[in-house]
């Protein structure tokens, strides 16, 4: 994308008023999204994005300029305001890049720009078409597919010279079911770091079909009860509990500033010893993989909890000067407009030691969360909320009638401690996350769990 | 390249492939910030960056594509991918490019851009706000960050029968937020304003006021209570239902409001303009993305639903006129219907009054998971949520841990009082503005 010779300037200009350390992170992605509402496809977003962010470090000061003007007066210009902000001089050193290989462990078979577009929009009039289909009572289907094809190139004062390629493709389908008198939704949008072949293992019509049965179901739901209960949640998007309970209180971004519920607990028990939790980036395939951060790091298999004890936390480049400790892959940012900082990747509890019929059996009286939706969470105080689109009542030991979506609150402590039985069907599911750094494509898993006690927000 | 340099390059190669309807949408922004942590510089950062879209019709439909690779080949590029995405497109509808008639007048921007701050103004505006706040109370501790920033934005549109517009506007921003401990509990407080000075602004103080008044929050039974919403929260539920006031929302049947012009949706109290010249937003706009002059309109009059809101294309469907309020999410979003400054009228009760109407119930000053927590094809909420307990009439200890649930086109009717004091807001490129409301019998999940 940039030249050897033009990164080498640009790092010396940077670093040239002070600062200590400076990175150059350039891309260039290919976003094709289809649209498709009310049986026809409506529009196609067909975008390239493309520009370079430069960073400078003064010990834990950042200073960061962007441009999409990626001509060499663009660039330069660019290097000249970062290394302006950073301080004064020009104490300009000879940097010398030595690109390496980085190991690919993604398999992609179909590339995006390989496939015709129309075989894209092909894929989401299957899902949309297999919504409407499954019953009369589904009034509208919005849906679309997505891939993305993202080039980045990290290059930095110590040396480091490292590009890699991504590829992202997803389906998302929501179904809106009417009796006449209502409206309930229903949605689901799988996705993965593979390439159009996605849709050989997950079908077009499974995903419609699995939007618009959750929307019926809402249909003939009452509404939830509200107060606090025992909670079972279910595998796959399930996860964003701990993704909002714990996850983010363990990024280096509120951790390495002291304002995080979680800072200077390492080696400490902070949940249930059912409780064993992974960031693990380099799940082929996964969601939220990549073969190396948007600072150059390869991504790696993170162990955060284990049995229940804190093992360690998610840093970015930043975050370890901060914190004293290694990076662990973690620094990611939506595009080159952001400075990276630590994010989480595929984030997952792993299986436990409970037959999932018993976790069920257990519960005199509850609340089966079927599946989920986003939520947020403070990480000083760690009080989140997240979703439930789709939840069931149990009623000794059986799963009884469908009750509509509620929020489920508490505060990531207590309810590490409160996951009192972990299943044997870890799953995961497909969201963005978005944070300081933007939007980014995480994954959350987990297989079926139960919570003690948690505040379900019915009515 | 300037946008007369790639209007040139893109209209040539748009004629050489014998396209006869087209435009051109080029936004560019430059925006930078300063950050301060635990009382030091910490952070500083400056962007520019443009992207530009290309759209045409082809055979009665509509495909564009985008770059922000803004030379000449790539310009060139975006032709035949348009043409190629138009061909994939299901089109029930002919696409219309705008040219304003002789009755169409663009409104005038009454705020005066302002020139972007230096860097160092920045810095020092982050800095005091630290210095404030360490100032304000020996209870603050590390984790407390300000930022100052400001950031100026260029929409420029030409279309293929003669449009050409183009404006600027600039916004800038402060940002405070309190970390404190009081040796049980950690607690925090943020306030943001549109204003860079700390005195006019005051959001140090009130950061810094917010994070004490939290701490010591206990849980609330749960049951159903009389709620009065801050302004800022008010803003900021309306803010997420806002697509519900969306003509193409409801033409999909997404949105409950559909048909509902002219009858009562909400309670007397109730009157909400949507206005891109609101007085105090700086990021005022005289057009749309389609070209359309805006202008001030109500949503909501006393209760009653005057307009839904309108793009050319959803107005011709419809049977309406375009309310000029097209948009684009990004450079390189399809049109789609947005909303400019959502204003609500001020009632006659100050704060006070309204806790006194309550008696007994709960103030709400923070919300959080909207996003999630809302569903706005069918109104229904279950919101966590933090405030102060309403004993006797008047605001007492704060409250939190609960989650509030209902449904927002109840809400409406539900509204009893509306607050005399009007606050605005900003969020992003977006302001606001309302007041605080009470509004009875909402369902609270807590202990």
């Amino acid at each position: 994308m940039i030249n050897k010779e033009l990164l080498s300037d640009l790092l010396s200009i940077a670093v040239s008023t002070g600062g200590d350390f400076a990175e150059v992170f350039a891309e260039r992605e290919h976003i094709t999204r289809v649209n498709y509402v009310s049986g026809k496809v409506e529009s196609i977003r067909d975008q390239v994005i493309s520009g370079v962010g430069i960073r400078v470090f003064c010990g834990t000061k950042t200073y960061y300029a962007s441009t999409s003007d990626t001509s060499r007066e663009g660039l330069l210009s660019c290097a000249a305001a970062v290394a302006g902000a950073a301080g004064e001089g020009n104490g300009k050193r000879c940097i010398s890049l030595t690109p390496d290989v980085v190991v690919n462990r993604q398999q992609i078979k179909h590339y995006p720009d390989d496939v015709p577009t129309k075989e894209k929009a092909d894929i989401l009039r299957a899902a949309c078409g297999a919504a409407s289909a499954i019953d009369e009572k589904i009034v509208q289907v919005e849906g679309s597919y997505l891939d993305t094809d993202r080039s980045i190139l990290v290059a930095n004062t110590e040396g480091l010279c490292r590009e890699d390629r991504k590829i992202r493709t997803r389906l998302a389908v929501s179904a809106v079911a009417s009796d006449g008198s209502e409206n309930q939704s229903g949605f689901f949008g799988p996705g993965g770091g593979v390439g159009v072949e996605f849709f050989d293992t997950v079908t077009p019509k499974y995903i419609g079909e699995r939007a618009a049965k959750q929307a019926l179901t809402n249909l003939g739901a009452v509404y939830c009860p509200a107060g606090t209960m025992t909670v079972a949640i279910e595998n796959g998007f399930g996860g964003v509990i701990f993704h909002e309970a714990c996850g983010h209180s363990l990024e280096a971004t509120s951790v390495g500033i002291g304002a995080s519920q979680m800072a200077g607990k390492l080696g400490q028990q902070i949940a249930n010893p059912k409780v064993t939790a992974i960031d693990d980036g380099t799940i082929v395939g996964g969601w939220g993989s990549f073969n190396i951060d948007d600072e150059g790091t390869p991504s790696t298999r993170n162990v955060l909890i284990e049995n229940g004890v804190l093992k360690s936390y998610m840093i970015d480049r930043l975050g370890s000067r901060r914190m004293g400790m290694p990076m662990t892959g973690a620094g990611r940012r939506e595009n080159y407009t952001y400075e990276p900082t630590s994010r989480m990747t595929n984030t997952f509890i792993a299986n436990g030691p409970d037959k999932n019929e018993d976790i069920i059996a257990s519960m005199e009286y509850g609340l089966y969360a079927k599946e989920m939706g986003g939520g947020s969470v403070n990480p000083l105080t760690g009080e989140f909320n997240f979703s439930v689109k789709e939840g069931y009542i149990v009623r000794n030991g059986k799963i009884c009638e469908a009750v509509r979506g509620a929020a489920l609150i508490g505060t990531g402590a207590e309810i590490l401690q409160d996951i009192d039985m972990v299943g044997q069907n870890l799953a995961t599911g497909q969201g963005m996350c978005g944070s300081a750094s933007g939007s980014v494509p995480t994954d959350v898993g987990q297989p079926l769990i139960r919570v003690k006690k948690i505040t379900v927000g019915g009515r | 390249m300037n946008f007369q340099e790639m209007k040139d390059i893109l209209f040539a190669a748009a004629d050489k492939a014998g396209l006869k309807d087209y435009d051109v949408y080029y936004r560019v922004s430059t925006d930078a910030s300063a950050d301060a942590l635990n009382r030091e510089p910490n952070a500083s950062a400056f962007g520019n960056a443009g992207g530009i879209s290309f759209r045409c019709a082809v055979e009665g439909k509509i495909g564009s594509a985008s770059t922000e690779c803004i030379v000449k080949e790539e310009l060139e590029a975006l032709i035949p991918r348009a043409i190629a995405n138009a061909a994939l497109v299901d089109a029930d509808e002919e696409p219309i490019f705008f040219l304003p008639d002789e009755g169409d007048i663009y409104g005038k921007v009454t705020v005066e851009k302002a020139q972007l701050p230096t860097a160092a103004e920045l810095r020092r505006t982050a800095m005091e706000l630290q210095e404030r706040i360490y100032g304000a109370s020996d209870m603050v501790t590390d984790g407390t960050s300000t930022a100052a920033g400001a950031a100026e934005v260029t929409v420029s549109l030409a279309n293929s029968r003669g449009l050409s517009l183009s404006h600027s506007a600039a916004m800038r921003y402060s940002y405070a937020e309190a970390v404190i401990n009081d040796g049980k509990e950690p607690s925090y407080g943020a306030d943001m304003s549109a204003e860079l000075d700390p005195d006019k602004s005051g959001i140090a103080e009130k950061a810094v006021a917010e994070a004490i008044a939290r701490l010591g929050g206990k849980g609330v039974k749960t049951g159903k209570y009389n709620v009065v919403f801050s302004a800022k929260e008010v803003r900021t539920l309306f803010s997420t239902f806002g697509g519900i006031f969306s003509g193409k929302s409801a033409m999909l049947g997404l949105s409950l409001l559909k048909g509902k012009e002219g009858t009562a949706v909400a309670s007397p109290a109730l009157t909400v303009y949507d206005d891109p010249f609101y007085p105090a937003n700086t990021m005022q706009m005289p057009f749309d993305a389609e070209g359309v002059p805006t202008y001030k309109k109500a949503l909501i009059e006393k209760g009653v639903l005057k307009t839904l809101l309108y793009d050319l294309t959803t107005a011709k469907k419809t049977g309406n006129k375009s309310t000029g309020n097209a948009g684009r999410g990004s450079y390189a979003d399809p049109v789609a219907i947005r909303s400019y400054c959502r204003s609500i009228e001020a009632g006659t009760d100050t704060l006070e009054e309204l806790f006194a109407r309550v008696s007994d119930g709960i103030y709400i000053t923070e919300m959080k998971g909207l996003h999630a927590g809302c569903d706005a094809v069918t109104g229904d909420f279950s919101i966590e949520s933090a405030g102060f307990a309403i004993k006797d009439g008047k605001k007492a200890g704060p409250v939190k841990a609960f989650t509030i649930a209902g449904n927002f086109f109840d809400l409406l009717k539900n509204i009893e009082a509306v607050g005399s004091e009007i606050e605005v807001g900003t969020c992003g490129f977006s302001m606001s503005a309302a007041p605080a409301m009470l509004v009875r019998d909402i369902s609270v999940a807590g202990e």
